[in-house]
């Protein structure tokens, strides 16, 4: 596929024919917060940011969802029936999600989609539904740390099209035939507009410095890695909020809840945290993760080591940065990862 | 007390909760206080503030 | 490095070589610019890493509550405070926590620093007397400190510590200048459709991380009422009725205990203000029953005794 670009001058004609389609969303600037916000033709697109605070995944994922509803009434016609949860009535398109936050929907596709026979069709309506265009990153902020974790500032998986900013204009790189289709009108770019994409590509992979090694993390068996003694230390200022949790593009994590009055009621799922006490207490009372150095030994473990051997050597990070700038108490995921890494007997 | 206010600081309307020390020997005053805050509270109307409307939701 | 910083060093060094105490708990420099980290010192060289800024913006007797052994703990007044009431409410024996008191600097929100630079990425922000230092992608400025404080840190009555085993530095100024009664509680002044309408648009962004309660001393209940399912006290999605039950339970709960020490504040992720509530709580407290929490060891917290004068509801 043909490299495509834009004038920025024109993107308001972009954004009125993705809108002719779909409901748009793009990165709005609110006070110093970035929020995903719904966008119309003629709003002025925000390309100025580093990050939206919470992650897209909300899209995808909601918060909190219903999953059915029923009325336990044996005397009703339409009564004692789960009814399933009505899909998306449109189209929608993530306009300027960053390439970490997309590839971040296919570490979690082979979470949802794994299994054929039981797929979750509440991601996966809403998967399908969803045209993701992305924005490369030109300027990495100090805590990403994508280019360690198998992505990176220009990365293209996961995405139907990528936007590069090269100042007056945009380069628009179609990556599926849905991008391909979208972007049909633009005209073709020249070389010198695929060059500097490349050069920006590189200069942004170069300007990540700080980033997470996992070479020994990825040799070393489970029980090894499991009892590494940084875990040790590496609990100690956790506060078991789930501040890193909600604000992760990969975490997946969720509760179901029951709620119910009279004859009425609705199942719904819930951002659930392992920081949590509650994350694994079984009924019995007994609770394998029942500590705070289990509980954050767990998450830490999860996404870099039990991840990859499960999801075939996708890690569960993308490298964002978001849970190490909002933990309220600094504990940076690079620096976890790292120790996780070191020679056990250092 | 503190209930009390809380609850009115953060704009439930005045009259929608009432507190009050009833003994079991004061069957009067309890009947004549449940009148009063029915009464009150009727007058309110349905209350619409912090109200968990499951019905609704799963509807 | 301040001064203060190489006192703890020195005293905590000293401590750990003594062996008096099996730990200090303190803070060393964070990894990302305006927020320092809780840290737990073991060794007189671990001692080299604390530090005491302006980001020091947790409150570290949250982590005394279940901890084992004899520990030396960093407080500033409010955090001595939270020991007191700690003590009080028999989760923190006095033999064994060490207490290092110290005068706060009056603590920074790193969110008033980010919206003075809006569209900007900032790297490194540093201390300098009565400013500080912003620098960042192509730009460094200088603030005026006292425009960035935190909000609770404005109306402070106890800067130095309250009780202490060893006091660190020069006791400073005891109080942060402005008046806790004219700010407290808000929302008194208006009226109810007015508050209710504040209440909502202050709490609508939560997203139930429950970092405030997990950052605050006065929550270490075994089971919080929001872990309960057996009654369901409060739903655990986004519903405004169960994210507002849960804001006000909490306040609620503080009520007579909270020392204002603003770590909620500094810890929530979307930037919610619920000192609005315990503000109110707290001065409610002060007007009837005429009582600031943590100021000593002996008087009772006051929703914990029934005196035959108490305030009544009188319906």
């Amino acid at each position: 596929m043909a490299d495509k670009r834009i004038n920025k001058a024109e993107l308001p004609k972009l954004l009125e024919r993705l809108a002719q389609e779909h409901e748009v969303f793009a990165p709005a600037r609110d006070g110093s917060a970035m929020v995903w916000s719904r966008v119309e033709p003629g709003d002025v697109l925000e390309l100025e940011f580093t990050n939206t605070d919470l992650s897209p995944k909300g899209f995808l994922f909601p918060q909190t969802e219903r999953l059915m509803h029923f009325k336990n009434d044996p005397e009703d016609p339409e009564g004692m029936i789960m009814e399933a949860e009505p899909g998306l009535p449109g189209k929608r398109l993530l306009l300027n999600i960053r390439p970490c936050d997309a590839k971040a929907f296919k570490v979690l596709d082979k979470v949802f989609e794994r299994d054929e026979e039981a797929t979750d069709v509440y991601w996966k309506d809403k998967r399908d539904k969803t045209v993701l265009f992305g924005l490369a990153c030109k300027d990495p902020c100090p805590t990403c740390f994508c280019t360690t974790v198998n992505c990176g500032p220009h990365f293209e998986e996961g995405l139907d099209a990528l936007l590069v900013d090269l100042g007056d204009r945009l380069l628009v790189r179609p990556l599926s035939e849905t991008g391909e289709r979208l972007t049909a009108d633009l005209e073709e770019a020249g070389q010198e507009d695929t060059e500097a994409a490349t050069a920006q590509k590189e200069e942004a992979e170069a300007a990540i410095t700080r980033g997470v090694s996992m070479e020994n993390i990825e040799a070393r068996n489970v029980l090894e890695e499991y009892e590494h003694p940084c875990f040790d230390r590496i609990f100690e200022p956790c506060i078991n909020c789930g501040t890193c949790t909600y604000y992760c593009p990969t975490c997946h994590c969720f509760d179901i809840q029951d709620e119910t009055q009279g004859e009425l009621g609705k199942r719904y799922r819930t951002w659930d945290t392992c920081m949590s006490w509650l994350f694994t207490h079984h009924t019995s009372g007994h609770n394998p993760r029942g500590t705070k150095k289990d509980r954050v030994r767990q998450r830490f473990m999860h996404k870099f080591k039990y991840m990859p051997i499960k999801l075939e050597g996708s890690i569960g990070c993308v490298g964002c940065g978001r849970c190490t700038s909002k933990c309220p108490v600094n504990i940076d995921v690079r620096s976890v990862v790292n120790s996780m890494n070191e020679q056990i007997g250092e | 007390m503190i209930l009390k206010n809380l609850l009115e600081y953060i704009g439930i309307e005045p009259g929608r909760v009432h507190f009050s020390w009833i003994s079991s020997a004061e069957a009067t005053k309890f009947q004549e206080t449940a009148k009063e805050v029915v009464s009150q509270v009727r007058e309110l109307g349905p209350a619409k503030r912090l109200v968990k409307d499951i019905p609704m939701e799963a509807a | 490095m301040n001064e203060t910083t190489q006192q703890i060093r020195a005293a905590a060094k000293r401590l750990l070589e003594e062996g008096r105490v099996d730990c200090v708990i303190g803070y060393a420099k964070g990894t990302v610019p305006m927020q320092e980290q809780p840290y737990f010192a073991y060794t007189p060289e671990e001692a080299e890493n604390l530090v005491w800024t302006g980001f020091c913006t947790n409150n570290l007797a949250n982590f005394l509550i279940r901890r084992s052994g004899r520990n030396a703990i960093l407080a500033q007044g409010c955090v001595s405070r939270n020991i007191v009431g700690l003590i009080k409410e028999n989760q923190v024996k006095r033999e064994d926590v060490y207490i290092l008191g110290v005068h706060s600097p009056g603590m920074l929100d790193a969110g008033k620093i980010k919206a003075e630079f809006p569209d900007k990425v900032i790297t490194e922000v540093e201390e300098d007397g009565e400013e500080i230092v912003v620098r960042g992608r192509g730009f460094e400025e200088r603030l005026d400190r006292k425009k960035v404080k935190r909000n609770n840190c404005y109306t402070c009555t106890h800067r130095n510590a309250v009780l202490y085993d060893e006091f660190i530095g020069q006791e400073g100024p005891q109080t942060g200048g402005g008046d806790i009664d004219n700010v407290a509680a808000p929302w008194e002044s208006l009226d109810p459709d007015q508050r209710w309408a504040e209440f909502e648009s202050t709490f609508k962004d939560c997203i139930r991380c429950y970092a405030c309660r997990n950052v605050c001393p006065l929550c270490y209940c075994d089971v919080c009422f929001v872990d309960e399912n057996n009654p369901q006290w409060c739903g655990k999605g986004l519903e405004e009725p169960d994210v507002f039950t849960f804001h006000i339970l909490r306040a609620f709960h503080c009520a007579g205990r909270c020392t204002d020490c603003g770590a909620c504040e500094s810890a929530c992720p979307v930037g919610i203000k619920m000192r609005t509530l315990t503000s109110k709580l707290e001065k409610d407290i002060r007007e009837l029953y005429g009582y600031q929490p943590g100021l000593d060891l002996e008087t009772p917290t006051p929703l914990t005794v029934y005196r035959p004068n108490d305030p009544d509801v009188a319906e």
